[in-house]
């Protein structure tokens, strides 16, 4: 038989039992539609949590830190040299050293103690910055500031430690642009003969501040509680200004002088692809440093997505195997129904393949049909998915429900390869159906 | 009397069903041939077993002793996928119930075993209409069944039969669920087929009347064959004697 002709009698079959035919793919639709949004959910929600994660910083990104700068003397420190080690490494592209220090900040009656950091060109270059603003230059003796957004709210009165930001929600009286701002660094502690600390208080100065980073006072952003200024000028400015004494910020040795070099707290590797990230991080904390990236809790929030996900396509794959139940009983029943008009194929020669492609053809059909009637419907949900859920849980606008291509296809696939499983067994029922059948007179 | 060729040869067939302890001997040694080109009718009363030898010349059941050659090929050794496939090439059947599929048409009824052959559609079409021409229902091709009378349907049954070119065609009591008139035209068709296109038909009827129709009675009793009457002489008589009047 030629297959053109299974399939218009197959076809034929089901139009002839419509409303059979049509609860049947109903099943299925309601089965694929199901599994499709559940599916489409997951893997929505996994693309918005990854979307966040990028807006907030990048993946690729390993955040070193020493946190034992000021430890003992023969503690391990990260040092420009260190800085080469990371460059070796496999799949690191750089490594940028953030030398910070505290310092306190002052205009007219407020006062505020914030970390400057001490950055590359390069990582200075990246900040976004407000308008009007430049970043802070490089090869100069005067240190330039660039202050984060949200500095100013940190901004308090010493006389009664009143944060009028954090009490009363106003914002200090504090302008960076246009009014000076005085800059100290703090006071750095020697002992003298006895032991006794002798505080050794740093002088006031003013550093322009030639930038602020973007946005609003509460806009949260990796750089918005910091002050900037360029790297080689902090460290020239320092060496300068502290010359043969210690340096605020930085580790003494035993006798209280400083090293020759200086010590970071905190480093930013980047490694060239997500997949190493992990390896990398590894081989710095080898080196004795506190390594972490956002691929550790990527990760674990990637295992609570896949069991979400499994979650939901289970639910989906519940209906779906109950819609090819279905399927198996309406085959059956159209089988039961049709015993004398296959026995009567039978005798008149049709072979017993055909007539179990015949059957699986129509129960693949079933399974078919419903499955693109229920993308459609998938398509329709998810739609409406998106338009209600994400302010429900709060990812902004991103979609909730993505229906990805593959999806679509495997969809369509799994539909009908589970109608052709559910018919499976009343096919083979068909072929085993005995020709006499026909012959018998009701 | 001329030699000729032996389409159906039954050699010392039994069939024995069993019910619960009982052994029912439908058939109990039977032989006989079947020439080309005949028109055999096998008689006998309700339950004798003329079904069941008929059901097991077209293959549709498996004896349980003796042999059936059709055209020199053993049936009774041929699994029910061979037989399917033997069906399909050499065997034409005419059912009592007709069994018409009730979605297809004239037309699509007749070429139903064709499809089975997987013959284009083209074709398949062009050689029903022959067939349906040949039992003259032209004028009901695009019909389904039950727009049909049961004698028009019968003729779709038996287009349906020889529209395969069978070595042999089988028909169980094909006019049992017609009345007498319409049973005398679709015998008269049925003579005329074998006379004319030379076809070999073997027919059960527990009605000697319709019997007298063809070349060879056979009559059987309780499974055995009580006597093998030729006719052919007699209705030649019987036609001299209709042509007088
Ligand atoms: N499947 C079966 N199981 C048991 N006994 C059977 C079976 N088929 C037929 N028989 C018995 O075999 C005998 C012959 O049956 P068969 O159908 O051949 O008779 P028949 O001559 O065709 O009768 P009718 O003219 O009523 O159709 C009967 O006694 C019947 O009861
Ligand atoms: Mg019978």
């Amino acid at each position: 038989m030629r297959f053109s002709d299974i399939i218009a009698m197959s076809a034929g079959n089901l139009w002839k039992r419509k409303v059979r035919t049509i609860l049947t793919v109903l099943g299925v639709m309601i089965g694929t539609a199901s599994i499709v949004v559940m599916l489409s959910l997951g893997i929505g929600l996994k693309s918005a949590m990854l979307g966040e994660i990028q807006s907030q910083g990048s993946m690729t990104d390993i955040q070193v830190y020493n946190y034992n700068i000021y430890g003992s003397g023969d503690a391990k420190q990260m040092t420009d040299e260190t800085m080469e080690e990371f460059l070796a490494i496999e799949h690191v592209k750089s490594a940028t050293p953030l030398l910070t220090t505290w310092i306190t900040m002052e205009q007219g009656k407020w006062r505020t103690d914030q970390q400057l950091i001490g950055a590359p060109q390069e990582y200075l270059q990246q900040i976004p910055l407000a308008e009007g603003s430049s970043y802070p230059a490089t090869g100069t003796n005067k240190l330039e500031l660039l202050v984060g957004n949200g500095v100013i709210c940190d901004f308090y009165n010493p006389s009664n430690y009143e944060y009028p930001y954090y009490d009363n929600g106003e914002l200090a009286d504090v302008d960076f642009i246009n009014r000076t701002v005085f800059t100290k660094f703090e006071s750095v502690y020697t002992t003298d003969a006895e032991g006794n600390y002798i505080e050794q208080p740093s002088r006031r100065n003013i550093f322009p501040v030639v930038g602020m980073v973007e946005g609003g006072v509460e806009d949260y952003n990796t750089y918005c509680w910091n002050v900037y200024t360029d790297l080689d000028a902090l460290k020239k400015y320092l060496q300068d200004t502290y010359r043969g004494k210690a340096i605020p910020g930085q580790p003494t040795d035993r006798n209280g002088n400083p090293y020759r070099y200086f010590c970071y707290e905190n480093a930013i590797v980047s490694v060239d692809d997500m997949e190493n990230v992990e390896a990398v991080q590894a081989a710095i904390s080898e080196m004795g440093f506190e390594a972490t990236s956002e691929m550790e809790w990527i990760q674990s929030a990637q295992q609570e997505m896949l069991i979400v996900e499994a979650v939901l396509g289970g639910i989906g794959a519940i209906s779906l195997f109950v819609a090819a139940i279905g399927i198996a009983n309406t085959m059956m029943m159209s089988i039961y129904e049709r015993t004398k008009e296959i026995g009567v194929m039978k005798v008149l020669g049709c072979s017993l393949g055909n007539i179990r492609t015949m059957f699986l053809t129509e129960a693949a059909f079933i399974g078919f049909i419903g499955g693109i009637i229920g993308l459609i419907i998938s398509y329709v949900l998810s739609f409406v998915c998106n338009l209600v859920l994400p302010d429900l849980v709060g990812y902004g606008d991103a979609k909730i429900s993505l229906i990805p291509v593959w999806l679509v296809l495997l969809a369509i696939l799994f539909s009908t390869l589970i109608g052709m499983l559910a018919g499976f067994f009343p096919a083979q029922r068909a072929t085993k159906l005995s020709p006499l059948a026909a012959i018998r007179n009701e | 009397m001329e030699k000729q060729n032996v389409v159906v040869e039954v050699e010392d067939l039994y069939k024995i069903y069993k019910v619960g302890t009982n052994k029912v001997r439908a058939l109990n040694g039977v032989s006989f041939q079947v020439y080309e080109g005949e028109f055999c009718a096998i008689v006998g009363t309700s339950g004798s077993g003329k079904s069941t030898l008929l059901n097991m010349l077209a293959g549709l059941e498996h004896p349980t002793k003796g042999q059936i050659a059709i055209r020199g090929q053993h049936i009774e050794t041929m699994n029910e996928k061979q037989l399917v496939t033997f069906r399909r090439e050499h065997v034409g059947f005419i059912f009592q119930s007709f069994n018409l599929m009730g979605t297809m048409t004239t037309i699509e009824n007749v070429a139903l075993p064709l499809t089975f052959r997987g013959m284009p559609k083209k074709e398949r079409l062009k050689r029903a209409e022959r067939m349906v021409k040949l039992v003259g229902l032209e004028k009901h091709k695009k019909h389904k069944p039950n727009q049909m009378s049961g004698g028009q349907q019968q003729r779709v049954g038996m287009a349906r039969a020889l529209v395969l070119n069978p070595d042999i065609v089988f028909a169980d009591e094909p006019t049992g669920n017609l009345d007498s008139v319409t049973s005398a035209e679709m015998m008269n068709l049925m003579r005329n087929v074998v006379n004319k296109h030379h076809k070999t038909l073997v027919m059960v009827t527990h009605d000697n009347q319709l019997a007298s129709y063809a070349d060879r009675i056979i009559h059987i009793k309780d499974g055995k064959i009580l006597r093998i009457e030729d006719n052919k002489d007699k209705r030649k008589e019987a036609s001299a004697v209709s042509e007088e009047d």
